[in-house]
């Protein structure tokens, strides 16, 4: 028999469904893009802190400790992704997934791959128009994401959704810091294309 | 951060090291052949301006995805009920 879990007052976990469960669903989902990934991270989430009851303290809100499980749960979700296939960093440079942007013999951009220009929002522009267009920035770079391999958006969520400093990531993914720019560089270099593929080539409501 | 190739004819070198100089200053070598590099190379530094766009948008593209009054679907939140209801019979 365990003795009695007497949690602060302010701890109900009865609660915690119909008080936090959209909102760490909403946050959640926002990071994995699926709604059974996002569901299970929440499940996991409770399963973990009805666990943890005793460790809390009542030193953060319950909402703040609630959101600290959740965080833990995407990175390792991230973590299991990125290393289920192991993609090889080391290619030889023909083979490296540069050679599709920067021509091996000398590092060159390839004339079809030069960058295009973007947009930028003019003073000619009025708010609603820098809104709409805000806004199918955000929805087609969330469409590219979902299109890199799963190291390269385990690298790039990690570094720029959740803003977790780059040794961290390493730790977490088991990369060498030179393997962890490379990723960067190549999730960089593809969703740099695939917007500039699917957002400027959008039709624009003139 | 020892051998770091020069970027400074290179735009494959130039692009990686405008990834790392985002994150912690460059050694001075690498900083000025990066800024040699970004002065000569237009499509160099159409990468720089549009790699921190992305970089910056990254985080209000994930929170801007999600409807602001989306909840739990009510399947999963049926199997999160069991497992309150089931703590809440071992407590009691
Ligand atoms: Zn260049």
């Amino acid at each position: 028999m365990s003795p009695p879990v007497l949690p602060t007052p302010a701890s109900d976990p009865q609660q915690w469904l119909a008080r936090f469960g959209d909102e760490l669903y909403r946050f959640a989902l926002g990071r994995v893009a699926d709604t059974d990934t996002a569901a299970e991270l929440v499940q996991d989430t409770f399963v973990s802190a009805l666990g943890a009851l005793d460790s809390f303290r009542g030193q953060a809100s319950e909402r703040t400790w609630l959101f600290v499980i959740l965080k833990r749960k995407i990175i390792d979700h991230y973590r299991r992704e990125a290393r289920s296939p192991f993609v090889p960093l080391d290619l030889s440079p023909e083979h490296a997934p540069e050679a599709e942007f920067f021509r091996p013999a000398d590092g060159h951009w390839r004339e079809e791959q030069y960058p295009a220009d973007w947009p930028a929002a003019g003073p000619d522009q009025n708010r609603a128009d820098l809104a709409l267009e805000q806004q199918e920035f955000q929805e087609i770079l969330q469409l590219c994401q979902q299109r890199l391999s799963a190291q390269q958006r385990a690298v790039f969520v990690l570094r720029f959704v959740e803003e977790l400093p780059a040794e961290d990531i390493c730790k977490e993914l088991g990369l060498s810091s030179a393997n962890y720019w490379v990723l960067v560089h190549r999730a960089k270099l593809h969703l740099r294309r695939c917007l500039e593929k699917n957002w400027l080539q959008a039709p624009t409501a003139a | 951060m020892s051998r770091i190739p020069s970027p400074l004819f290179n735009c494959q070198q130039a692009t990686l090291l405008v990834e790392r100089r985002a994150a912690a200053p460059l050694p001075v070598r690498p900083r000025v052949q990066l800024w040699a590099h970004l002065h000569l190379c237009p499509h160099c530094r159409r990468y720089a301006l549009q790699s921190a766009r992305l970089a910056h948008a990254a985080r209000p593209a994930a929170e801007a995805a999600v409807p602001a009054n989306l909840a739990l679907p009510a399947a999963a939140r049926a199997r999160m009920q069991q497992l309150f209801d089931a703590h809440g019979s071992a407590q009691g």
